[in-house]
């Protein structure tokens, strides 16, 4: 097998799909590292703050920003190739803190990941073919002597490059093929200004040998803060080295020194590159950039300033051309040269800044300077920055709340400074700039903002408006959301001015006012489970004074004040049986607080202070402040994915920044299946608040199964549920190869819910009863729980088909054909967008890629036609027409809906709909060794072992073909094998995972409706007795397989499942092979246990619980 | 109401009018101040190359412990290497002096010193251009530039303050066991590093565990520090640490060092809190 971190990055939740709502103002991109493709078609940038951006660089040299790439927790110090590009388009990142990652810039897929304890700040990649195995190295250099040798696929450390004289922190290199000398080498340079020389050809064989590799030659250069070292490929003898301060040519034979040119007026220079045959670029920190012919000089120059005394021929530079940028001359700049000798290549001088702007040069073939002998200034070609995309596409805001009637007076005039989403309430919880706290129900705010203005429905949200801040809302904290014993009321607030507020958000009514007087509330904790305080619960916050307070909520009182701290506070942790508070501050200091006298028990530093904090002895570390800009994120995003024991705790060796562990980690456990979450994402220096939509497909599949059947037969919805259980069962079995990453996707799915599942959802059911009846709020018992199950469904079923919808209307390229727009907003009550959305793809927990405004319309093509807006690419038009060839015909005239405004079917549809993305979904993301099996499997049916994939593949496929229509007409499973091979097809292509899915869903609409179109009169319409009927004839093969695989007890335990489930297709002989005799006895055993008279949320807690026992 | 909100313009306006002053007055001076007391540390660490006055001098450190007197040594640091050692160990079973001392030609670079002194240097090189002709726009701008060099400059503390946590097969493989004339007896391993403020050298004696032991072998992990009972495996035989010897001296100028990054990372601190007052004030406005 391969490695482990592999089959992880391909198995963990990849059913999570995600839409951004960008607001009108771009996220702050303070570029820190830039460099462009081989192909000349993408920039690729990174930033302080952590994310990449992927930048469409058309053969016009016009630059629209296409993706933002989330992953890093920290600055992005270097970027490079880590793949010959024409094969694998493959670009690799380091972060400051050690994080290194490798993306596909096509699709914007994390493809690997590593932590290592090394800050690099260059990285080459090197690769020959002939005499490596494996993909390549990456030569990284940085904070540590030397260079190291990274594997390009793994990650990790082969093998160091050391220095046998004076070792040191390697600056900056080059990798060096020179004809002459037939081999490769790498030129380093120290940082004391050392050059040394690597054999790279002979350094292959004595790594596979392990043995030491040290430097063929050493010189001193006698300059300090090398910036760049390049070798001069046309002339083969000519070396540029650039200094800070200066920039020098050396002779490659034997370094001896030719020529040295001082920054004029103080420049810093940062870079240079060989335009060609003595001609250099050099540019410096401030964006000036200068081109020089390098004349020789003659044998006997005398007056050469250089080595005159050696009698040798010199070269001075001259002065060609210069460029600089317009404005904002005092930022900081980074730069890069693209000099590509093929056409229609340009040579491209390119620069990004701090303020997140990309400058384009065109530099002319042969640059020359003016008439009169003075440098030419080269225009720019191009500039562009992250807020130009947004200025230009977001035509219509996305931003969360801005298209709520009634607020605020302007709209869009309030900036949202925090937010808070609660899953169990659906609420969106946002504070403001001017203090205002805002609640509403998340999805139908998302629905406002994404979709037609016209079509949103009339009984708009009712939002409730907390007023009680003087000034901008800094956190937020939900109790509830993190501990269920926590009363269901309370909201907690803090603000600019140090003012926290507690609310009740029932009755909007501020229930006490703390006032802390300690600057701004920067965050608001919760103490964990197992520390309490006479029962309950304390929160605490921390403040922009570095000082910590505690406050007990049930006695409104202040518990502790710790002033102390001289440094931002960065850990938080409780003693839970000596009432102690641990805090951790930014210079690596440890105060321990005694919380019950509230003194200063002890200070330590250094050593001791991180021996404190890092034991983890019961107690709970938690990370208030997201220090890392992507932290927040992440975490959130953890939580949404894992189950209680989905990540295991990072070991000692885990990145110092992230020691945080999620604390909400086990309350998500109990929390109900979510349909969506909502995840404002932030990032550092700038509140610049962007929120995501996640859907989980899984999750939404998983809810809508059981409720639509359920309102026409009540035990059909576990027979659904089961279906898809089972589906899950049989993917997550066979995919999963390791441990690790089983453990990752079998907690997530909610199999793995802790028992309290069931009563969480009650609870929450209950307070939506109460609150929609106006009924006094009361506390609950179990029996009050038992007494109010059948609303408590009826309100948490139209949320997941509310959200499955939204979803779909995200999804469905709008504009392709008019006429089936006008169906599906008519038949399956899917909304039309207002605009285009930006979508998300994760690729692993904590990599994730959003799609930018304006970041699908890269193709000009589709620029043209504004109507059809949302398409993610031409490609999927041409998959869509192939998937739909691929479909059997008959199909498409059997099928199709019996009763257009038949809700029930309208829901089927759009189950079916999801269920078929789903798969798409698990099929392209599979992972690539499995997908090798599968296509293996295809020939080799006699091995067993590798016969299983496409058993599981082709058992999914089948029964969820079977939910296209619910009853007779199942597809054949000979069509749906040729459907997964197209999509296995697909995936080899290297279809984006959008792509394949939004061409699915566009094949399957127009395959559903087309009977509605041609013939909308006279479609038939099937009472609900006649489909039972023919319900009554599927269920005599379905009992037969029943038959087969259930142990003999039980079978009789559920005459009434067996009576109204609908028949499984494969009970047909052909696919009875394809059954993986495994997975079944043991869920159905559950099942069948059901007692079928119960009402339906108890058999379905009931079987959740029993699921948690098996395993 | 109307009042209200006329205060806040007026306290926004002198608000305003201190941010400018802070951005345009006070950054400036908090940075030369860095600047200085930087350079200071950098002089601390003599930066090769960039001292005119020709190779970093040389400084003796006389080492030992309060305790016993069974190991003495000499180091001789110049600059980041040391260049010189003599180590004097009594062997306890024998009551033999065994005398250690470095090859003529070799030089042993401290890491730790190595690295610190580059953190500060490039902490430096961040700080260069930003002097009084330079105009911060924004508070983000200096909390930006503070971040960096504070990330410097704690790194550069942390080299000193925690030295790499060693396993004993690690020591045994690093390049110092090999900088003795005459080689290092075999039973003898030693440990050189800096431990805040000090020069710490440790000498491990080691015994063969035979195979036969009835002793359960459990290999030692990672530590700064190993203590007597030790064990380890190296090539094909088990070894024992039998005794641990460590001395130390106090290096002057690294306790300098460690108070000018203390200094500085405070200093540092108190502009970002200074910037933060007013980060209401600025975090949705461009200026």
């Amino acid at each position: 097998m391969g490695c482990p971190a592999c089959a992880d990055s391909g198995s963990m939740r990849t059913s999570l799909q995600a839409v951004a709502l960008w607001g009108k103002k771009a996220p702050p991109h303070s570029i820190s590292a830039i460099m462009i493709t081989d192909d000349q078609q993408t920039i690729v940038t990174g930033s302080q703050e952590g994310q990449l951006c992927l930048w469409n660089l058309s053969p016009e040299l016009q630059i629209s920003a296409k993706e933002l790439l989330f992953g890093h927790s920290a600055a992005v110090t270097c970027l490079s190739r880590a793949r010959d590009f024409s094969k694998q388009p493959y670009v690799v990142s380091a972060a400051e803190n050690g994080e290194m990652c490798v993306w596909n810039v096509t699709s914007g897929q994390c493809v690997q990941q590593a932590t290592l304890p090394y800050r690099h700040t260059a990285i080459c990649y090197y690769h020959c073919s002939s005499r490596m195995p494996g993909d390549g190295w990456l030569l990284c250099c940085g904070e540590y002597q030397d260079v190291l040798v990274v594997d390009a696929e793994t990650l990790a450390v082969v093998h160091t490059f050391v220095s046998s004289q004076s070792p040191d922190w390697v600056t900056c290199m080059c990798v060096v093929h020179s004809v002459r000398v037939q081999g490769d080498s790498l030129l380093a340079v120290t940082v004391t200004g050392d050059l040394k020389v690597w054999d790279l050809s002979s350094s292959i064989s004595s790594i596979q040998e392990k043995r030491d590799v040290y430097e063929k030659e050493c010189k001193c250069l006698d300059s300090l803060n090398c910036q760049t070292i390049r070798f001069c490929t046309y002339t083969e003898r000519l070396l540029l080295v650039v200094f800070s301060r200066c920039w020098k040519v050396y002779d490659d034979c034997d370094f001896s020194l030719l020529w040295t040119e001082a920054s004029s007026n103080g420049r810093l220079f940062a870079g240079g590159e060989v335009l060609a045959a003595h001609r250099v670029l050099v540019w410096t920190k401030d964006g000036h950039s200068y081109i020089y012919q390098l004349l020789d000089s003659g044998l006997s120059k005398s007056s050469g300033p250089a080595d005159g005394r050696l009698l040798r021929e010199t070269i001075y530079p001259h002065l060609v051309c210069s460029a600089s940028v317009q404005e904002n001359q005092n930022l900081s700049f980074v730069m890069g040269y693209m000099n590509e000798r093929k056409e229609p290549f340009y040579k491209v001088l390119f620069s990004g800044d701090v303020s997140g702007r990309i400058t384009l040069w065109h530099i002319p073939d042969v640059p020359v300077t003016k008439f009169d002998g003075s440098p030419k200034e080269i225009p720019i070609t191009t500039t562009w920055t992250l807020q130009d995309n947004f200025d230009r596409h977001q035509t219509v805001s996305q931003s969360i709340l801005e298209h709520f009637s009634g607020f605020g007076g302007e709209a869009g005039a309030e900036a949202i400074t925090a937010s808070e989403y609660v899953p169990s309430l659906d609420k969106l919880i946002c504070g403001c700039e001017d203090g205002t706290i805002l609640i509403t129900q998340a999805l139908n705010a998302a629905q406002a903002g994404l979709l037609d203005v016209g079509s949103v429905p009339k009984d708009s949200p009712s939002h409730k408006v907390l007023k009680g801040h003087q000034q901008s809302v800094t956190s937020l904290l939900y109790p509830h959301g993190l501990s269920s014993k926590s009363d269901q009321r309370w909201l907690v607030s803090g603000d600019q001015s140090s003012c926290v507020i507690l609310w009740d958000i029932f009755t909007e009514e501020a229930l006490h006012k703390f006032f802390l007087e300690a600057g701004p509330v920067m965050s608001l904790l919760m103490s964990p489970e197992n520390f309490r305080l006479q029962g309950d619960r304390t929160v605490c916050c921390v403040c922009g004074d570095h000082s910590v307070a505690l406050l007990h909520l049930e006695e409104k009182r202040p518990l502790l004040r710790a002033r102390k701290h001289l440094f931002p506070v960065t850990a938080i942790k409780w003693h839970p049986v000596e009432n102690f508070l641990i805090v951790g501050c930014a210079d690596d200091s440890a105060y321990i607080w005694e919380i019950e006298t509230g003194t200063l028990e002890r200070h330590e530093t250094g050593e001791r202070a991180r021996i404190i904090l890092n034991c983890r002895d019961g107690s709970q570390l938690l990370k208030p402040e997201p220090a890392l800009p992507a932290a927040s994120e992440t975490w959130t995003y953890r939580s949404v994915e894992c189950g209680p024991s989905g990540c295991p705790p990072p070991g000692p060796g885990a990145c110092p920044g992230l020691q945080g562990e999620a604390p909400w980690q086990g309350v998500d456990a109990r929390s109900p299946p979510r349909p969506f979450n909502v995840l404002p994402v932030k990032t550092r220096w700038s509140r610049v608040g962007v929120h995501v939509l996640l859907f989980d497909l899984e999750n939404l599949l998983e809810l809508l199964l059981p409720a639509p059947q359920g309102s026409a037969d009540p035990s059909g919805s576990f027979y659904g549920s089961e279906l898809l259980r089972r589906a899950r069962g049989t993917v997550s079995k066979k995919t999963l190869t390791t441990k690790r990453s089983r453990a990752a996707c079998g907690t997530a799915s909610p199999e793995a819910q802790a028992p309290p599942a069931g009563r969480a959802q009650g609870e929450d059911a209950i307070t939506f009863l109460e609150e929609n009846d106006s009924v006094k709020w009361q506390k609950k018992t179990k029996s009050s729980k038992k007494t109010h199950p059948q609303p408590s469904r009826k309100v948490n079923a139209s949320l997941p088909l509310d959200a499955a919808k939204l979803f779909l209307s995200c999804l469905l390229p709008w504009g392709v054909d008019k006429e089936l727009d006008s169906l599906c907003i008519r038949h399956l009550n899917i909304l039309k967008l207002q605009g285009p959305v930006s979508l998300g793809l994760a690729s692993s927990e904590d990599h994730f890629s959003l799609m930018l405004p304006g970041g699908d319309l890269c193709d000009t093509e589709t620029k043209t036609e504004y109507s059809r807006m949302n398409l993610f690419s031409r490609k999927v038009l041409d998959l869509s027409n192939k998937y739909t060839a691929t479909l059997p015909s008959h199909l498409g005239t059997s099928r199709g809906l019996e009763n257009g405004c038949d809700c029930l079917q309208e829901s089927n549809t759009i189950t079916y709909l999801l269920s078929r993305l789903f798969l798409v979904n698990k099929l392209v993301n599979m992972p690539l060794e499995l997908a090798c099996k599968i296509d293996r499997s295809f020939k080799v049916e006699s091995i067993h072992k590798v016969k299983s994939p496409v058993n599981d593949i082709l058992h999914i496929s089948s029964f969820y073909g079977h939910l296209r229509n619910g009853k007779t007409d199942s597809p054949t499973p000979a069509a749906d094998l040729s459907l997964v091979k197209l999509i296995s097809c697909w995936r080899d292509q290297s279809v984006q995972v959008t792509e394949a899915i939004q061409a699915v869903l566009l094949a399957e609409v127009e395959q559903h409706l087309r009977s509605l179109r041609k013939t909308p009169e006279d479609s038939c319409v099937t009472c609900p007795g006649q489909r039972d009927g023919r319900k009554q004839v599927q269920a005599a093969p379905e009992l037969g397989r029943a038959e087969d695989l259930q142990p003999g007890p039980l079978r009789s335990a559920s005459p009434v499942q067996s009576a109204v489930s609908p028949g499984e297709h494969d009970s047909n002989s052909e696919t009875a092979n394809f059954q993986d005799s495994e997975d079944v006895p043991g869920r159905c055993v559950l099942d069948g246990s059901e007692s079928p008279g119960e009402p339906r949320h108890h058999s379905w807690i009931a079987k959740m619980c029993s699921c948690k026992k098996l395993r | 109401m109307a009042t209200a909100m006329a205060a806040t313009a007026a306290e926004r306006a002198v608000l305003e009018e201190e941010f400018r002053w802070l951005l345009h007055a006070e950054v400036h001076a908090v940075l030369r101040q860095l600047q200085d007391i930087l350079k200071e540390a950098s002089l601390r660490f003599t930066l090769p190359g960039s001292a005119s006055e020709g190779p970093a001098k040389q400084e003796n450190f006389i080492l030992g412990s309060c305790g016993t007197d069974q190991v003495k040594g000499v180091l001789t640091l110049q600059g980041d290497a040391l260049s010189q050692a003599d180590v004097n160990l009594k062997m306890p079973r024998n009551n033999q002096l065994l005398h250690l001392a470095f090859r003529e030609d070799k030089q042993w670079k401290l890491q730790q010193i190595q690295d610190a002194r580059n953190h500060v240097s490039q902490a430096i090189y961040l700080l260069t251009h930003r002097d009084d002709s330079y105009q911060f726009k924004t508070g983000a701008e200096v909390l930006k530039l503070m971040d960096a060099v504070m990330l410097q400059l704690t790194r550069a503390r942390n080299r000193l303050t925690t030295p790499a946590t060693l396993t004993l097969p690690e020591i045994a493989a690093s390049g110092l066991t090999r900088m003795f004339a005459p080689t290092l007896p075999s039973d003898l391993l030693v440990n050189v590093y800096i431990n805040l403020n000090k020069l710490c050298l440790t000498v491990y004696q080691l015994h063969v565990l035979q195979p036969n032991s009835t002793k359960n072998f459990r290999p030692a992990g990672g530590a700064v520090l190993h203590s007597p009972g030790a064990m380890f495996e190296w090539g094909s035989q088990r070894l024992e640490v039998s005794h641990v010897h460590k001395v130390e001296c106090v290096i002057p100028w690294l306790n300098d060092a460690l108070v000018y990054f203390t200094v500085s990372l405070q200093l540092c601190q108190q502009l970002k809190d200074k910037i933060s007052v007013f980060s209401s004030y600025w975090s949705y406005r461009p200026f």
